[in-house]
């Protein structure tokens, strides 16, 4: 960057996130995005519903391309994308510090 | 108890007396004229009020609003603005407007301006040093023939081709970058505090009697004080020795020599006269300094016309070449209280010119002569409607920048500097085209330096209003002082004056936090590390469990990611490949995002700079 930019910078911050509440992003993303895959499948039917999707079951116990496993993979979703994303957060949080210092 | 003589009762010497009664000083000030205010005050002929030119009254210092309602409280008024451009027999809007201009131009005139603005956009010239090439660039050669040159010209009296291009770049330049997203977020009526100021677009301030009253109240208030003004004295001599003025002296309308003592002086005389007043006088260098320095001269012709409106705006730039006058005021447009008669119109005829040219020495009479012979040539009215007309001449009412001026003034500053109870103020004082509240300022910093603090006058210019705003900073020991208070912006119909509104309180978090935060960077290395990190030890996670758990075949969909990750099965070696090959696709991933998310906003940022420059570049001729 030249000098010109640099005295062109709006703002000379680095952004912090929130690991929280990226947390609680992610865990949206995720529950809600599974609970909609799933339900999609289901309203569209077919002799073989959710053939693939059904492999997450591999890792979430009980889940399943049903109505029920819906719910169930709204839970996974939002545990597993809370985690990810509280993770990034903590990370990406932690090198910022130790770049900054 | 310290005592300060005070030359000039203009805005600047009036407010420098105004603070040190504040801060419990004596002070006298000691005017030439009948009359106070300066190049700001109101002359008033026959009940008709009118200014030198017009004066808007708008600061992006708080402390200066604060200041003029302090002074004026109800009688200062919050007026519409509305000033045109008049060029051959049409009337244009001002900030020029593209379809009103290119419509007003007609159809062959409009495609010849839109040729010469290609050519401009596509061939710029390389050199931009003057103001013709500059403008030029920008507008294309037409335009700037038609909107920029004559005025500019019969402003300055030089050639736009040897006016530098600085000064119409520094407006522009000015704009910072976080000024700019400020304005475009939060309205451009607030200052990095949050504070709201008045915006000099479509309002300003006025007072009901012209500006002049400002200043005869200011001296009321000074005179309830016990600080005197005193009328009618030209200071002419300055005796000074070791460092030090010892006393000046002023000589009546009558010719006595009158004597004026005091521990400090403060001197709003132009720099020229000061240094020449000098006794004994300074080194022949310095002489010659001040003999450089140029001012132009300014002179309006006030014809009273038999009419109740004549037109709408508070003052037309003419632009139609042939004519000597360079603007007309409408004071009745500025406060209806300008004219004893609703039904009579005062106009005000602005001539910029040298004390040499010879219109100077004209007589009155050929001086209405003329402009009631160029105002019936533009179409404004009939010779005929003109009932009674008057001259006002003002001597160096504008400080010249030539190419020498800034050497000169540097030999003078130099040598004021050796004395240590003198400080000159204002514009003429500092030699620089300020308005009313930089004058204003310096006299404040100067009254506040006198009991100790250290603030450098010669840094209040122009550029001011951008940078610093509500801030002063002392220049060599930065201490900070924040000055708070609010304006406002209450906005009145056209031709209603209207009151002022008690000051609001500002949010505590200021718009410059607000933009800090929102256009603070993403780290794209962290945010790659972060992402990283967490798709490697997924996909490493998601290949362990399958092992584990084991079976016949075991992950035959997890191993279809080896299409993407070269070497990826779901074995204990392809979980570590996928670790890293992961890795280093989140890293990526990470990475982009940051690095979008900033560009995006970097881009979003200079979009609102560069129609804030494109505004700005449309209100030029507020600053020439
Ligand atoms: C045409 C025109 C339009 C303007 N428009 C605006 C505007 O819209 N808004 C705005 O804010 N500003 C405007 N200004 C600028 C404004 O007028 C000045 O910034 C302001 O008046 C400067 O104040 P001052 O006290 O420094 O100097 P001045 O106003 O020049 O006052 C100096 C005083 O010192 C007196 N004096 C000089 N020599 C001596 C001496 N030897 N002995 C005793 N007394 C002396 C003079 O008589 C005068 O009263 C305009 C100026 C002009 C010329």
């Amino acid at each position: 960057m030249t000098k010109h930019d640099e005295s062109e910078e709006v703002s000379r911050a680095i952004v912090k996130i929130q690991a929280g509440v990226l947390a609680f992003v992610c865990a949206m993303i995720g529950g809600i995005g599974l609970f909609v895959m799933t339900a999609w499948l289901l309203i569209k039917g077919g002799p073989k519903v959710g053939q693939h999707l059904q492999l997450l079951g591999q890792y979430f116990p009980g889940y399943s391309v049903t109505w029920k496993g819906s719910l169930i993979g709204f839970f996974y979703g939002a545990i597993v994308g809370g985690i990810i994303g509280w993770i990034i957060g903590k990370i990406y949080n932690g090198i910022v510090g130790i770049r900054q210092h | 108890m310290l005592e300060v003589s005070i030359i000039g009762a203009g805005p600047a010497g009036l407010t420098a007396a105004y603070e040190l009664s504040k801060l419990g000083l004596k002070s006298t000030v000691i005017e030439a004229d009948h009359q106070v205010g300066g190049l700001s005050r109101t002359v008033n002929y026959r009940g008709y009020r009118f200014d030198i030119g017009g004066h808007r009254f708008f600061s992006k210092v708080p402390l200066i609003n604060e200041l003029w309602q302090e002074i004026l409280g109800e009688d200062f008024l919050v007026r519409p603005r509305l000033s045109r451009i008049h060029y051959d027999g049409h009337f244009f809007d001002y900030p020029l407007k593209a379809f009103n201009a290119l419509a007003g131009l007609g159809p062959v005139e409009a495609f010849l301006v839109g040729l010469s603005y290609t050519k401009a956009k596509l061939f710029p010239s390389e050199e931009e040093t003057t103001f013709e090439q500059w403008v030029s660039n920008r507008f294309g050669h037409r335009l700037y023939r038609i909107f920029f040159k004559t005025y500019t010209e019969k402003v300055w009296g030089i050639p736009c081709t040897e006016i530098s291009a600085d000064w119409a770049a520094q407006r522009i330049k000015n704009l910072s970058l976080s000024e700019a997203i400020r304005n475009a977020l939060f309205g451009s009526g607030r200052t990095k505090n949050g504070q709201i100021i008045t915006t000099l677009i479509d309002n300003f301030y006025y007072p009901r009697l012209g500006p002049g009253m400002m200043w005869e109240r200011c001296k009321e208030l000074l005179a309830a004080r016990g600080h005197e003004t005193i009328h009618e004295t030209r200071v002419e001599k300055i005796r000074h020795r070791h460092g030090r003025v010892e006393c000046i002296y002023g000589k009546t309308f009558s010719g006595e020599l009158v004597e004026f003592g005091g521990d400090h002086f403060l001197s709003t005389m132009p720099l020229r006269e000061l240094i020449q007043a000098l006794d004994p006088a300074p080194p022949e260098e310095v002489l010659q300094a001040a003999k450089n320095l140029r001012y132009r001269d300014y002179l309006t012709v006030v014809l009273i016309v038999r009419r109740e409106t004549v037109f709408p705006d508070n003052w037309i730039y003419i632009h139609t070449p042939g004519v000597k006058m360079g603007r007309i005021q409408n004071y009745k447009n500025w406060s209806p209280e300008m004219v004893p008669d609703p039904t009579r119109t005062s106009l005000g005829l602005e001539y910029f010119l040298w004390d040499k040219d010879e219109e100077w020495n004209w007589s009155n009479d050929r001086l209405i002569e003329l402009g009631i012979r160029e105002c019936a040539q533009i179409g404004l009215i009939d010779p005929t409607e003109i009932e009674d007309g008057t001259v006002v001449r003002m001597k160096k009412a504008y400080p010249v920048y030539d190419q020498k001026y800034y050497e000169n003034l540097a030999i003078l500053r130099q040598y004021l500097e050796t004395f240590s109870n003198l400080q000159t103020i204002g514009r003429n004082g500092l030699h620089r085209y300020n308005n009313q509240d930089h004058s204003m300022l310096t006299g404040i910093y100067a009254a506040r330096n006198i009991v100790g603090e250290k603030y450098d006058v010669w840094s209040v210019n122009t550029e001011m209003e951008y940078h610093e705003e509500s801030r002063v900073e002392k220049t060599e020991t930065s201490k900070k002082k924040v000055f708070s208070k609010v304006g406002d912006t209450t906005l009145g119909d056209r031709q209603v004056p209207t009151r002022i509104v008690p000051a609001t309180t500002a949010s505590h978090i200021s718009p410059d936090e607000i933009i800090e935060a929102v256009f603070a960077k993403l780290d794209p290395l962290a945010l790659g590390t972060a992402v990283g990190i967490v798709s490697g030890l997924s996909l490493f996670l998601a290949t362990i469990i399958l092992l584990l758990k084991g079976g016949f075949v075991v992950g035959p969909n997890l191993s279809l990611l080896r299409h993407y990750f070269l070497g990826f099965r779901v074995t204990w070696s392809g979980a570590f490949i996928g670790l890293v090959e992961a890795g280093i696709g989140g890293f990526i991933l990470g990475y982009l995002i940051a690095w979008l998310r900033n560009w995006g906003m970097r881009a979003y940022a200079f979009l609102l700079k560069k129609r804030a420059e494109a505004e700005a570049q449309r209100r030029l001729l507020d600053d020439v």
